[in-house]
């Protein structure tokens, strides 16, 4: 090397770490510079807010309520909040469903169950800075009460129930707040479908949904679904308890399975073993037998079916009907179908805000009926599904695709989503349904479909201990497992018939929705047990 | 030429004219009473007392016998069951009277269901096909089901084999489906046409029409039933039926010319109609 060279790579060098120097040097100085920054600002907001507050007592956290004194409040709801009430100063409590801020001013949307309105702070006399910024830092789902005036729009509000009104809002507390992070967004858990996808937003599937219940049961679609399920209950009793029917409660805690055997979940009972009824069935008949006339309970059913589908459950509420009848046991039929469209009517007329509310996220055609209700013979069935197409035996069952296909013929012919089909083939049904009289290849057994999905199998039972014997013995029954069941008839007992649904069924046909678990607060299956 | 002597005629001839418009004469007076006889057999004479007129089951009018199975297609061992979906505020009468003729011809069962489009019907129109067959539970008993659906339907429909058929619109077109099941249909072309004329008018102007084609309607009506005691002669026809109705139910009955009244008392007195009067209030 020379020493030019020597002399040119030292300079290099030295040019090089100068190089590095400034750079690091910028780089400390841009450090610097920032931290100056958001020291300023910072001292610039502590002087915010050691502006004066004027509006401290009209905002924060309430204390947890531990009943520490009683106000004599009223506390309006969301749902009464009408344009009659406009100009008028309320208090309501309410769930935080949306804020958010735009400069001087936070848009709430306030939520209660299936009713939600719009709330507007601004800054200005009445709110200060702080307390704007207080209102849009409030995190979703916290329950808050709020004073305000009632106020009529222009505009109709169209994303929120009340669409008349909205609150200007003077007091604002928080009485439970709610974590930041959420599992789910309730606005993703009411999306319809086909919008999550094609606008790219989320929709919630249902495995979370079901993990977070207490929050999916929190959404407006909810709400309205259950409270229609309490109607359907409330509409059942109503009817049955008009038409003279005793309400009776019927134990699950049995010694023997009822029907089968195959399907009954154990329990272990002290020092042996006992079943979880499959259903009522024996009971109810127990009662006829005991001069009761017309029975029936609302309880659970268990059903240890391995059963992966859209509409089983391993346990769900049946709502059993049994009925002693004089002469035909067509008299129980019409009895259970007036029931069934009693409940219908009393949907169709009561509950159109809960039907619409779920139809906002589950679109579906409202459900037809007529009264009194059809009632077809398995002989006709066969014959439409024949001229449908359909390749089947006389006696044969029908399988799932063929009662749907069923059910769309005869929504098509007679635009019914309701009716009955009778005189079921006897190899298909079990070992308690009468025979018919006139051929001896039938029976006296009926189903009920609501939109091509049966809700109902029943049938005249025979009440002969001899008859039935023998149709245990024909169906390969252990006579011991039933002596009790059997000895019940031994004494005088009255020509009888019934039949019974399933409540989460019924609710989730009637609103044309898809999954059994949508109708079950929280359901079981054979993957779900909690929570 | 013998008759005529002398230009006079001769007394054999004139005793032959003489006889010739004797027996001219009878003939026309023979055939005065029999055209006055065939009117009173046919109608009620206003004078006669209607009352005593025998009003039990009605006379079986038509008696030929139509093949079902062609006409609805082959049996598959299930009940035939048609379906008419009709708008309470406007009840066909005409498909009533042309069920009661059903009713006599084959086992007919019926029945009438309120659709949930319909809050509520009025009684009559619940009851309006009579009394409950009692072997109604067995619906394989019957070779016709005739299933009458009140409805908020906009125009009649009639549904029967919905794979195989499409469904058949307006009270009109559903009336002359089931006059084929009557197989009473007149056999030649130019009184088939006649009759779907008057059907068409009945459709068209009496019921459909303002005043002024109803007032025509009822003077051609009235003309043509000057004529003959049916509409399309001397047997009784979906044309009477359609007509009568239209006439019923646009309320035209009291104020209709003579011979349109003593048409309606006829078709009255055949006792088709009783089930329609009850619905005109």
């Amino acid at each position: 090397m020379t020493k030019e060279n020597v002399q040119g790579a030292a300079e290099e060098e030295q040019q090089a770490q100068s190089k590095k120097g400034l750079k690091k040097q910028q780089k400390e100085a841009e450090k610097a510079a920032k931290k100056a920054e958001k020291q300023a600002k910072l001292a610039a907001e502590q002087q915010e807010a050691d502006e004066d507050d004027f509006a401290k007592d009209r905002y924060g956290i309430c204390p947890m309520v531990q009943s520490q004194q009683k106000l004599d409040r009223a506390l309006v709801r969301v749902q009464d909040l009408t344009p009659e009430k406009a100009e008028q100063q309320i208090w309501v409590r309410a769930r935080i469903h949306t804020s958010r801020a735009k400069g001087k001013q936070c848009f709430l949307v306030l939520r209660h169950q299936q009713f939600t309105v719009q709330a507007l702070l601004a800054v200005g006399e009445r709110a200060s800075k702080q307390m704007v910024k207080f209102a849009a830092n409030l995190t979703k789902e916290s329950i808050i009460d709020v004073e305000a005036v009632v106020k009529k729009v222009e505009q109709k509000i169209e994303s929120c129930s009340q669409q008349d009104v909205e609150l200007h809002v003077e007091r604002i507390f928080v009485i439970s707040q709610s974590e930041a992070r959420l599992p789910l967004q309730l606005e993703d858990a009411v999306r319809p479908e086909g919008e999550g996808d094609e606008e790219g937003r989320a929709t919630v599937n249902q495995d979370t949904r079901l993990d977070n219940r207490v929050i999916d049961l929190r959404t407006t679609t909810s709400q309205a679904i259950f409270r229609l399920q309490s109607g359907v209950c409330q509409l059942f009793r109503d009817t049955l308890i008009n038409k003279g029917f005793v309400e009776i409660q019927t134990p699950k805690i049995i010694s023997a399975a009822s029907e089968g055997g195959a399907n009954v979940f154990t329990v272990s009972y002290f020092k042996t073993s006992a079943y979880l009824a499959q259903s009522p069935q024996l009971y109810k008949q127990m009662c006829i037998c005991a001069d009761f006339d017309k029975v029936f309970c609302v309880g659970p059913v268990f059903r240890a079916e391995d059963s992966n589908t859209h509409r089983h459950l391993t346990e769900f509420v049946g709502l059993d009907i049994e009925m002693a009848f004089n002469y035909h046991y067509h008299e129980v039929i019409d009895s259970i179908t007036d029931t069934m469209v009693q409940i219908f009517k009393g949907l169709r007329d009561r509950f159109q805000t809960e039907i619409q509310t779920v139809n906002k996220q589950y679109p579906s055609e409202p459900f037809k009926f007529l009264e009194p209700t059809l009632r077809l013979e398995y002989k006709e069935a066969v014959a439409m599904l024949k001229a449908a197409g359909v390749e089947m035996g006389d006696e044969e069952d029908l399988s799932t695709p063929n009662e749907k296909l069923l059910g769309r013929l005869v929504k098509e012919k007679y635009d019914t989503d309701f009716y009955v089909l009778d005189k079921y083939p006897l190899a298909v049904r079990p070992f308690y349904t009468m025979p018919d009289p006139n051929n001896p290849k039938y029976s006296n057994s009926y189903d009920m479909f609501m939109r091509g999905e049966e809700i109902l199998s029943g049938a005249q039972r025979v009440h002969d201990a001899q008859l039935l014997t023998e149709r245990a013995m024909h169906h390969n029954i252990d006579l011991e497992k039933i002596k009790a069941y059997i000895d019940s008839f031994r004494y005088g007992a009255p020509p009888h018939a019934g039949g019974g649904i399933g409540l989460e069924r019924v609710t989730m046909l009637y609103l044309g929705l898809h999954n059994v678990r949508q109708t079950s607060m929280f359901p079981r299956d054979p993957k779900r047990l909690t929570p | 030429m013998p008759m005529y002597k002398n230009g006079e005629v001769d007394p054999a001839l004139k005793a032959l004219e003489e006889r010739q418009d004797e027996v001219l004469r009878r003939l026309y007076e023979l055939k005065a009473t029999v055209d006055g006889l065939a009117k009173t057999v046919t109608t009620p004479d206003a004078d006669l007392d209607a009352s005593t007129l025998s009003r039990g089951p009605a006379e079986a009018v038509f008696r030929g016998t139509a093949d079902l199975d062609s006409l609805l297609g082959k049996d598959l061992g299930a009940l035939r069951d048609i379906v008419i979906n009709a708008n309470p505020g406007h009840p066909p009468l005409s498909l009533l009277v042309l069920h009661a003729l059903l009713c006599q011809r084959y086992q007919v069962l019926s029945s009438v269901h309120v659709h949930s489009s319909v809050s509520v019907v009025p009684p009559p129109l619940l009851s309006c096909l009579g009394p409950r067959h009692i072997d109604s539970y067995v619906r394989q008993r019957f070779q016709l089901g005739f299933t009458l659906i009140w409805k908020d339907v906009s125009e009649l429909q009639m549904k029967f084999n919905t794979q195989s058929m499409c469904p058949i619109e307006g009270e009109a077109n559903v009336a002359r489906f089931l006059f084929r099941l009557l197989s009473a249909e007149p056999q030649d072309p130019v009184t088939v046409t006649q009759m779907d004329s008057w059907i068409d008018t009945a459709v068209f102007q009496l019921a459909e029409g303002g005043s002024k084609e109803q007032a025509v309607t009822l003077r051609s009506l009235n003309s043509a039933l000057g004529r003959s005691p049916w509409l399309l002669g001397q047997e009784f026809s979906l044309a009477d039926i359609v007509c009568a109705c239209c006439v019923l139910r646009a309320g035209l009955n009291t104020s209709a010319a003579a011979n349109v009244q003593r048409w309606l008392e006829s078709c009255q007195n055949l006792g088709h109609f009783d089930c329609v009067y009850p619905l005109l209030q």
